[in-house]
């Protein structure tokens, strides 16, 4: 599974990730305090400086990936300038934009296992009350190892449709697509005991 | 090495398998079988996956099925669909996972992952996404990842089926040099040939048990036997 | 069941939601082609039951924050959590456990009823209050403003309940103990 992160080599790539986090969050909260049009204006360009540092490639792909709001600034901007409010229309945008933007930033510049790094940090305290950080941990890499493969049996199943059929494929394909990732779940859990499973966790 | 003593097992008041006793020392041994047979819920049994309802399983001297964490370094399974075994993304987190279940320490995991890998060439693979390998190729992971944990003795279920030729002599050539006893599920006489023992289980008993060209070529000819009548009511289940 | 089943079967269903958002689109009922990813949340609650069913949803949320392209289109990461249909997103872990909690309550039904109805409670008003609540809050707008923002999607979703209701009841014709509601 492709992750996100950006493989243009940028300098935020090699800052911590939870210092990153945490500016994220500060910045957010900061653009949701300041209700002056101008200084939205000042972020939303500060944004988009921060994307074309690292050069063309970075910054194309990155407002590429802002793109999917283009339905929210059209419908917000038609509904301020209809009732006269154009400047708070312009603020909420350009607000939305920036804080997408950020966010798309932290997640573009910081690899998948950086992340699951501090969330590990921060699900510690809930090692101790006794969840099972052992099976997330689990559950997470097997979800990244078997999304590609029911995608596959999916489109299988949906070709195998289609060959006996005029129409596309239905929801009714849906369903041999859940009995197939039933019975995936059984051969790993089996898999898993083979190897010991979680019986190693309770004799330790 | 193996010994089941009257091995019984009953899901929802069927009975899959009765009464199978095999003691055996073999390096080699091979249990045949059609499909339906009880010849996988015998393998799954072997492992200590599944309980049996009656009998006992002692593999290497461990009792697999209550003393799991003995099972891992004295029986490893080899299933037939990689997909339904690899659990990680990465070739190096699937190699990892079973070492550290044995509670090995993280530098030493690191250190056998690497040796196993190099043992086979594939050092160029410890980050390889499982996804983008072919089926032969991780067919070989699972292989790699149980030859890791150097179990003592190594089921087969069926994990060649499927594979093309050159592949599947590849992969049995590797097993063939591995220390560990093979028990090899299959459908097939023929690859378990130069095998020592067979078992033949026939609606989850034992036929016949002995050594294994004696017990391939009976089980062959009465499959040829079968396969010539001309009725379909017996199709396998 | 064995805490591997448990974790195996959140997990693939994990990958399933993800699965159904990345296969081309599956064409629903009167050619309306949907992207079938709030069905997959559905169907988490109906099978897995609330609680697993919570944790799957919660499982897709949490790997689409750390940044893996699980929703729809392939998109995930950071932003889709400060966008203003930031609330639908986190709204899923929750309309998949009111999904699962109503279907075990419903018992006396027909299991497609059951799951249908169910389905309609948790994936779609459920989910409809978080996601409308973000649209409001990113979008700076009054709850009845941003409600009427997404009433084009009703219908889509209204549909989508009655399938997982029809499914979740094949699925139980098929494999009787893989549903939870139902066992």
């Amino acid at each position: 599974m492709i992750s996100l992160t950006s493989p243009v080599d940028t300098r935020a790539h090699s800052l911590p990730a939870g210092g990153k986090l945490l500016a994220l969050c500060l910045a957010s909260v900061a653009l949701f305090a300041v209700r002056d049009v101008w200084v939205h204006l000042m972020a939303a360009l500060s944004v988009l400086a921060l994307y074309a540092l690292p050069g063309r490639i970075f910054f194309v792909h990155g407002v590429r990936r802002l793109w999917p709001l283009w339905p929210f600034v059209a419908v917000i901007l038609a509904w301020h300038v209809a009732t006269g409010a154009t400047q708070d229309g312009l603020l909420i945008c350009l607000r939305m934009l920036s804080a997408v933007g950020l966010a798309n930033l932290v997640t573009m510049t910081t690899s998948l296992s950086e992340m699951m790094a501090v969330l590990r940090r921060l699900l510690r305290p809930f090692g101790w009350l006794g969840v099972n950080l052992r099976a997330i941990e689990l559950a997470a890499a097997m979800v990244i190892r078997f999304t590609p493969v029911l995608a596959l049996k999916g489109s299988a199943l949906t070709m195998a449709w289609r060959a006996r059929s005029r129409r596309r494929a239905g929801w009714r394909v849906i369903v041999p697509f859940m009995v197939l990732a039933l019975d995936d779940a059984d051969h790993v859990a089996e898999a898993l005991r083979a190897r010991g499973g979680f019986d190693m966790d309770r004799t330790t | 090495m193996l010994d089941l003593e009257a091995v019984d097992l009953r899901i929802d008041g069927r009975d899959i398998l009765r009464d199978i006793t095999v003691r055996s020392d073999a390096r080699r041994l091979a249990v045949l079988g059609r499909n339906g047979s009880g010849k996988t819920t015998l393998a799954r049994v072997m492992a200590g996956l599944t309980p049996p309802s009656g009998g006992s399983i002692q593999i290497a001297g461990v009792d697999v099925t209550r003393d799991r964490r003995g099972a891992l370094a004295a029986v490893g399974i080899l299933f037939q669909n990689p997909d339904h075994q690899i659990i990680f993304p990465t070739v190096e987190e699937e190699l990892a996972f079973g070492l550290t279940q044995m509670g090995m320490p993280e530098t030493e995991v690191r250190a056998r992952v690497q040796d196993t890998l190099a043992q086979f060439g594939k050092q160029a693979w410890s980050g390889a996404a499982i996804h983008q390998l072919s089926q032969g190729q991780r067919q070989l992971v699972c292989l790699m990842a149980i030859l890791a944990m150097a179990p003592k003795v190594i089921i087969l279920d069926e994990p060649f089926a499927g594979l093309d030729i050159p592949t599947s002599l590849h992969l049995h050539r590797v097993l063939d040099q591995a220390e560990a006893a093979l028990v090899h599920i299959t459908h097939d006489p023929r690859i378990i040939a130069d095998y020592d023992h067979a078992l033949w289980i026939e609606g989850g008993m034992v036929k016949m048990q002995g050594p294994a060209a004696q017990v391939g070529s009976a089980f062959e000819a009465a499959m040829i036997e079968l396969g010539g009548r001309d009725d379909l009511t017996d199709l396998s289940r | 069941m064995t805490t591997e089943r448990s974790v195996a079967q959140i997990a693939l269903f994990t990958a399933l939601i993800a699965a159904l958002g990345l296969i081309p689109q599956l064409t629903l009922a009167f050619g309306v082609p949907i992207t079938a990813q709030s069905l997959g949340i559905m169907l988490c609650g109906t099978v897995l039951g609330a609680w697993r069913g919570f944790l799957a949803a919660t499982l897709f949320v949490g790997l689409v924050a750390l940044g893996l392209p699980l929703l729809a289109g392939g998109r995930g990461g950071l932003g889709v959590f400060a966008s203003p249909t930031a609330g639908f997103a986190l709204g899923f872990p929750f309309a998949a456990f009111v999904t699962g909690a109503v279907a075990e309550r419903l018992r006396g039904f027909a299991i497609g009823w059951s799951a249908g109805i169910a389905a309609l409670i948790g994936g779609v008003v459920v989910l409809y209050i978080f996601g409308i609540t973000g649209l409001a809050i990113v979008l700076d707008r009054s709850i009845s403003e941003a409600a009427l923002l997404v009433t084009a999607f009703l219908p889509g979703d209204a549909i989508k309940a009655v399938l997982a209701g029809l499914i979740t009841a094949a699925l139980y014709r098929a494999r009787p103990d893989a549903v939870a509601s139902r066992s």
